[in-house]
């Protein structure tokens, strides 16, 4: 594997760079072979891959910076196709998980028994190429008159797949995708190019769209989001380019791989209300409700329309900003490039006609994902639902490249190739239990056992990060046209960084039992990490006797949270407390903390299901 | 105004990422305790992305080692960032300047002010002399790192490569950029910068693999000229490793010892004297780094230095017979520290 990928890092130049750009390229690649290989042999172990995946970093900054550079979206295509190429090894070397292996059983159900029934293929689960055998119908999936077990997933995608795992099973299904991917890269650059976007911005925004997250990781699995982000972006291109055929196709195509779409469809409806294709787009949008009328009886799937009605005002501010600042599963966090994108929309008379086509076109539906409680993507990697705006966000950051300081560019760079890097080499930790941690919170909290992820704005959890952060990304968006100096926003970026370290080493106000930087000596995590709608519960972590939790606490009085059946006697460094029996509903508690610094709480007799630990003047504050 | 305005946002920007890296401050080495001055210095140098990454490497790399050679990696990608920068003015003389204050002025308590400041203006005369180029800031930094400074003759050194390259420039000599060998060279030098000491004096030792590190069993025994020990071998040994005493002044090839059976000849060359790469004393002697060199890394920046420890190969025995040689000085004495093992 290492070495194609090498043979691949030295073929890929010969399609974009040209002369003497080509040359230093060759020159760089060597320098940086003999620089890994000094570093390995001082013992410094790092993963040839990732290696490679630097180079490869670096090539793209050749490509964006470079004075010979022969660049167009087939090149760039190209270039995806043999990356992606490379990506589905790292992507399927854990077993794929969420709704993948679902998509894949029905895949499995059409190619062997040519029906969407997959009672037989739960029975023969043994032999599903995920290797998932621990597969079971989900909650709520459709169950037909005569016992036929559906599945929740729209049979489009499942049937996309078909062809690649004819040829070459999981592998084969994958490389759909990741074909789904290139076109999606192609189509996206050519539709930058239409917009009027130079060939040196295109050059530098192609590496952060293509190869960063999250087109990265979802090129190279089984969820529809690249396909439907493609269909998207032809959609928007043939209504741009008024090319009816093209525009029809791809939003029907859109709203056959997931009905939820059909909201994006809506839009597009909205924008062309006032021509006679209006009827039609009205009816692509009917289409696949009949059809899934005829398949399960229901035409919204396993929707209701009551989910389509307005929820408290609070819930779309949570997601609003949970999306894009959240560190699980925020924008700001897991894809900082498009960022950008959210940027020119403060620009909106500025930006390309596309760019608010696009986004105009989404809103509606990006108004029903925000006070959904999965607007995280639920048990996926970050930012699912809204994959298919990429492209549009993609758009609207190259618009404004010239106007963002080069110090926030370096910034997101790095931040990209970290994040990419993080999940090529540990695919399995883009799924998150949505608890209110993230991966570096809980990396942090585990390694110097102090909450460092309280230092991550969470709107799963809602916590003072996510408050300041939102103050914080209001102004900043507020003062974006300041112009500030590149070298002045690093360096308060790295005040920010410091001031955080030094704050999460301290005991928390808040202590959330389940946590990475809580040690615990027994119990269990509640409810289990593959519990079905895991972020519909309060978290927490359940104590039997002589079970025990050792943690950072401030000294003085606090409020426990917490649910207990039978009852149960506690004791926190010495000091105890009964916890009356309060059957199945959360119930508080007084409790002294001794001393400030490291605590054990520790479960005498009883049962208990610890949810959280907050300093009485926090309640207080709260209840004010 | 404007330049001054301009001017007053760089140092305050430095002086904002000092202050960050004063909070992030974790470990107690000098290379971490100097993270404040690290952050000024590359920030003035146009590098400032550097910082919040010399903090996360801070925060997050428990094991030393791994931590000061990711700090090295950081200061080189930056390094190599700053020079490929068209915007940045007089990037040459700033990253040469940055470079050489990393690489010799830490720990601060070692460093000799006005002779590292005349460094420093040879260093600038050179990168001028060499038209601010990439190949430029390599022989400007390479030539000062190398000079000891002490004893105040070592400074002859960058002053004859000054008095070359004048000549040179005298004579039109033509732009020579290099650009990516010599950034690949200054990254291969800032990348050890925790140990420049080590950079400066033995280069070599960072391209071998650390033997250092591996695991011994102690024999420690000083042998006079002359002398020798009987000593067992343990079964998963792989070789003996020994070091001289007083022997900073022999050359290449003098004999050291020898070990039976076998007569296996240990000379300078195979080890060294145990103290000959500190700062104070290299200047004077003439070993060279061990070719399987097992030395300590010891002490950090421009005073760290390796030990003179060597691995030698064993005999095929189960008991061996290590002799010093008898043409060795009388206070000289060859040190076998013990046995490397598998």
């Amino acid at each position: 594997m290492i070495w194609s990928a090498v043979i691949a890092l030295a073929l890929l130049p010969l399609i974009v760079l040209r002369g003497k750009t080509l040359g230093t390229w060759y020159v760089t690649a060597a320098a940086i072979a003999v620089y890994a290989v000094i570093l390995e042999r001082r013992g410094l172990g790092i993963d040839r891959m990732i290696v490679v995946a630097l180079a490869f970093a670096v090539l793209m900054a050749f490509v964006a910076i470079g004075e010979k550079v022969k660049f167009s979206a087939n090149r760039a295509a190209l270039i995806a196709g043999v990356v992606y190429f490379f990506v589905i090894g790292p992507m399927t070397k854990v077993p794929i998980d969420g709704d993948e292996p679902f998509y894949l059983l029905v895949t499995e159900s059409i190619v062997h028994d040519f029906d969407l029934d997959l009672a037989n293929q739960y029975r023969d689960i043994a032999h599903t190429a995920s290797g998932r055998t621990d597969l079971k119908p989900q909650l709520g999936d459709p169950v037909g008159s005569h016992g036929q077990q559906y599945s929740r997933t729209e049979p489009l995608f499942s049937l996309l797949l078909v062809p690649g795992y004819l040829i070459a099973g999981l592998q084969g299904a994958v490389a759909t995708i990741a074909l789904f991917g290139v076109l999606l890269v192609r189509s996206t650059m050519r539709w930058l190019e239409d917009e009027g976007i130079s060939d040196d911005v295109l050059r530098a925004v192609f590496p952060l769209f293509a190869f960063g997250p999250p087109v990265l990781f979802y090129a190279a699995r089984l969820w529809p989001e690249v396909p439907a982000a493609f269909c998207f972006v032809e959609a928007l291109r043939g209504m741009r380019a008024h090319r009816a055929q093209r525009w029809l196709l791809a939003l029907f195509a859109l709203v056959l791989l997931k009905l939820r779409f059909v909201l994006l469809g809506i839009g597009l409806l909205a924008l062309r209300l006032r021509k006679r294709r209006a009827v039609i787009i009205a009816a692509i949008i009917v289409a696949p409700m009949i059809l899934l009328t005829v398949v399960v009886g229901n035409p919204l799937n396993v929707h209701s329309w009551r989910e389509l009605l307005p929820v408290a005002p609070s819930n779309y501010a949570r997601g609003f900003f949970g999306l894009l600042l959240d560190g699980a599963g925020g924008i700001a966090f897991q894809a900082p490039f498009f960022l950008l994108g959210i940027y020119a929309i403060t620009r909106w008379r500025e930006t390309p006609k596309g760019f608010r086509y696009g986004i105009l076109a989404s809103l509606l539906y990006i108004l029903y994902l925000l006070p959904r409680d999965e607007w995280t993507g639920g048990w996926s990697p970050p930012l699912r639902y809204i994959v298919f705006l990429m492209p549009v966000l993609a758009l609207g950051a190259a618009s404004v490249w010239h106007r963002v300081s080069r110090g926030v560019v370096m910034m997101i760079v790095v931040w990209t190739i970290g994040v990419a890097l993080h999940g090529l080499a540990r695919p399995w930790r883009l799924f998150h239990i949505a608890n209110g941690e993230n991966a570096i919170g809980e990396w942090l909290s585990t390694m110097y056992r102090a909450d460092f992820s309280r230092m991550f704005p969470s709107f799963i959890r809602i916590n003072d990060a996510a408050i300041i952060g939102s103050v914080a990304l209001i102004a900043i968006l507020l003062l974006a046209r300041l112009r500030i100096p590149s070298h002045v926003a690093i360096s308060a970026v790295a005040l920010a960084i410091a001031y955080g370290f030094v704050v999460a080493q301290r005991p928390a106000r808040t202590i959330q039992f389940e946590d990475a930087h809580v040690v615990h000596e027994g119990g269990a995590l509640y409810p289990e990490e593959y519990a079905v709608i895991r972020f519909a519960y309060r978290g927490g972590w359940v104590l039997n006797a002589n079970d025990s939790l050792s943690f950072l606490a401030q000294q003085g009085p606090d409020t426990l949270e917490y649910v207990s059946g039978p009852g149960a006697r506690i004791a926190i460094d010495g000091s105890e407390v009964r916890l009356p029996s309060n059957g199945d509903h959360y119930a508080t508690a007084r409790i002294n903390v001794p001393h400030a610094g490291r605590v054990t709480l520790r479960c005498l007799e009883g049962a208990v299901n610890l949810d959280r630990m907050v300093r009485e003047d926090n309640v207080r504050m709260v209840h004010d | 105004m404007k330049r001054t305005l301009i001017i007053a946002g760089w140092l305050a920007a430095a002086a904002v990422s000092a202050y960050a890296c004063h909070l992030a401050v974790h470990y107690p080495t000098p290379i971490d305790r100097a993270l404040p001055f690290l952050a000024a210095v590359i920030t003035l140098a146009g590098a400032p992305i550097a910082v919040p990454l010399l903090i996360a490497a801070e925060i997050a790399i428990l094991d030393e080692t791994t931590r000061l050679i990711a700090m090295g990696i950081i200061w080189s990608a930056a390094t190599a960032v700053a020079a490929f920068n068209p915007r940045a003015a007089a990037r040459g003389y700033r990253i040469a300047i940055a470079s050489l204050l990393l690489l010799r002025w830490i720990p601060f308590e070692n460093v000799h002010l006005v002779r590292e400041i005349f460094l420093l203006l040879i260093a600038i005369a050179i990168v001028w002399l060499l038209r601010g180029t990439a190949l430029a800031v390599l022989v400007a930094v390479v030539v000062c790192l190398i000079t000891p400074a002490l004893p105040l003759r070592t400074l002859a050194l960058p002053l004859a490569v000054l008095f070359a390259l004048a000549l040179i420039r005298f004579f039109h000599m033509p732009r020579i950029a290099l650009t990516v060998p010599s950034l690949f060279a200054l990254a291969c030098i800032l990348t050890f910068f925790a140990w420049s000491g080590v950079v400066a004096r033995a280069f070599p030792y960072f391209t071998r693999p650390p033997l250092g590190d591996v695991r011994r069993e102690t024999v420690n025994a000083a042998l006079a000229p002359s002398r020798s020990i009987t000593i067992d071998v343990p079964p998963d040994a792989t070789g003996l490793i020994v070091s001289g005493a007083n022997v900073a002044h022999l050359r290449r090839g003098a004999a050291l010892g020898m070990i039976e059976p076998g007569a296996i000849p240990i000379r300078i060359g195979d080890a060294s004297d145990w103290g000959y790469m500190r700062r104070d004393f290299f200047y004077g002697g003439h070993n060279p780094l061990p070719r399987l060199s097992a030395g300590h890394l010891r002490d950090y920046g421009y005073v760290a230095w390796v030990d003179g420890a060597g691995l030698v190969p064993l005999p095929n025995a189960k008991t061996i017979r290590v002799t010093a040689d008898a043409s060795l000085p009388a206070n000289a004495a060859l040190q076998v520290e013990g046995f490397a093992l598998r």
